[in-house]
């Protein structure tokens, strides 16, 4: 799991006696969440169920989520960065001035009192969305709270996972780190896999117009990226896989309707915590899935010669074959 | 009348277990009354899953495939599809979220064979 300290929604419902939410609404995003892992459900450890665990919710605005909430943390846009590096300094006991803390739009009462609480649960778990890890900071900002997590340890257990949407986006890690060692942003112009984000990374190579072809599966860009984005989407030969006509379907040069996995598609889909699951298709789909389709444009291309000049094959390639 | 019967009297197929892959929680224990045509009923499901689920049918709503806005066959499209790729110098494979692991691990060999570019949503 890529080094993250992390664990299964299943033990999260069994042990979690502490939890926060930063910066997701899982009572409209996630709304079993709840219900089925984190809060309601009772254990053997959690014999009371929802009396035994307490939740705390961090967020810039109240959302439907503050009422399932125990304590209620709202922070400053933008600020969050901040505020875990201030959480990671008062859990080691080391000094923070009050004009840090107030940065942040918090109390120092309110920050105390947060850490003392999370000393004392026997089983920690951080669920981090979107408002963290899309908004100023990025990335850093989840790394920051998976270091919190980690330093926690010293403590007592604690762990951290994203919440994330979108149905399989957590399969797309999985398979790729599977087939490449890399999460995403990967390119195999060198005939190897290479990794980096901002480079290789979609709305990238398509506002610095990189890329002379797409080939989008599962995701309307259409209708989600920057502007930049998408008029390069216009320009350039782009093939689209979807079980609907989509925004992207509209400006691709070729659409293909595929059946809708889960509904009509076979298959595997990760959840969240990365534990995969078998969908059960109930309807039959009059269009081919999705696994189909990428298979035969695979037959095809490999009936074509190489894209090396004049078809020649890398050494490497030629002794696997 | 029963509750697992539609109102043309037809009983419906009960699926139990079924997975909801509308969001990350990818919750497994949905239970699916369907007539092969549509799902009546997603039980356990909460609105986003039942959404999904009530919204999607077997019908053929749309064409099977389009090449520059036209109807096409499916064999035609897949044709026009390889020859575009393969005619790019950096073609780039992007979305895989509303997919499965299978398809997932075709678009992996696809961006490996074109010597292209490989992302998902999560790069957002």
């Amino acid at each position: 799991m890529g080094g993250k300290v992390t664990c299964t929604l299943g033990e999260v419902k069994q042990r979690a006696d502490f939890i926060i939410y930063w910066g997701g609404n899982p009572a409209e995003c996630h709304p079993r969440h709840f219900s089925k892992y984190t809060l309601m459900q009772k254990s053997k450890f959690l014999p009371k169920g929802r009396k035994d665990r307490t939740m705390v919710l961090v967020d810039i605005r109240e959302t439907k989520s503050v009422k399932a909430s125990d304590i209620f943390l709202q922070v400053r846009p933008g600020k969050d960065f901040e505020l875990i590096t201030i959480l990671r300094a008062l859990v080691k006991e080391q000094q923070v001035t009050d004009e840090q803390i107030e940065e942040t739009g918090l109390s120092r009462e309110a920050l105390n009192d947060l850490v003392s609480r999370m000393k004392a649960a026997k089983f920690g778990c951080m669920f981090f969305g979107m408002g963290l890890s899309m908004t100023r900071g990025k990335h850093m900002n989840s790394a920051a709270l998976l270091t919190l997590a980690a330093e926690m340890n010293a403590f007592t257990k604690f762990v951290a996972m994203p919440m994330r949407g979108h149905g399989n986006v957590t399969g797309a890690d999985v398979i790729m780190r599977w087939q490449t060692g890399f999460p995403f942003g990967i390119s195999f112009n060198r005939g190897y896999p290479r990794y980096n984000p901002g480079e290789f990374s979609t709305i990238d190579v398509l506002v610095r117009g990189d890329c002379d072809a797409a080939f989008i599966i599962g995701a309307d860009p259409g209708g989600t990226m920057p502007q930049p984005a998408i008029n390069h989407l216009k320009r350039i030969p782009t093939i689209v896989l979807d079980p609907h006509i989509t925004h992207t379907s509209k400006l691709a040069r070729v659409h293909i309707t595929t059946a809708a996995q889960g509904i009509a598609a076979p298959g595997t889909a990760y959840r969240m915590d990365e534990i995969p699951m078998p969908l059960k298709p109930a309807l039959k789909s009059p269009y081919p899935s999705d696994e189909e389709v990428v298979r035969r444009i695979n037959e095809a291309i490999a009936k074509k010669p190489f894209w090396l000049p004049e078809g020649s094959m890398p050494q490497m390639v030629t002794e696997q074959v | 009348m029963s509750p697992t019967a539609s109102k043309s009297d037809t009983p419906l197929q009960v699926i139990d277990n079924a997975t909801c892959t509308f969001c990350g929680c990818v919750c497994d224990d949905i239970q699916l009354h369907h007539d092969e045509m549509r799902i009546h009923k997603a039980k356990k499901a909460c609105v986003l899953g039942s959404a999904w689920f009530l919204n999607h049918t077997a019908e053929k709503k749309y064409p099977s495939a389009l090449i520059d806005g036209k109807e096409a066959t499916v064999d035609e499209a897949i044709e026009e599809a390889a020859r575009l790729l393969h005619e790019a110098d950096m073609p780039l494979v992007y979305g895989m979220s509303n997919t499965t692991c299978e398809a997932q691990k075709e678009c992996a060999a696809l961006a490996d064979s074109l010597g292209g570019l490989l992302d998902s949503h999560t790069s957002l």
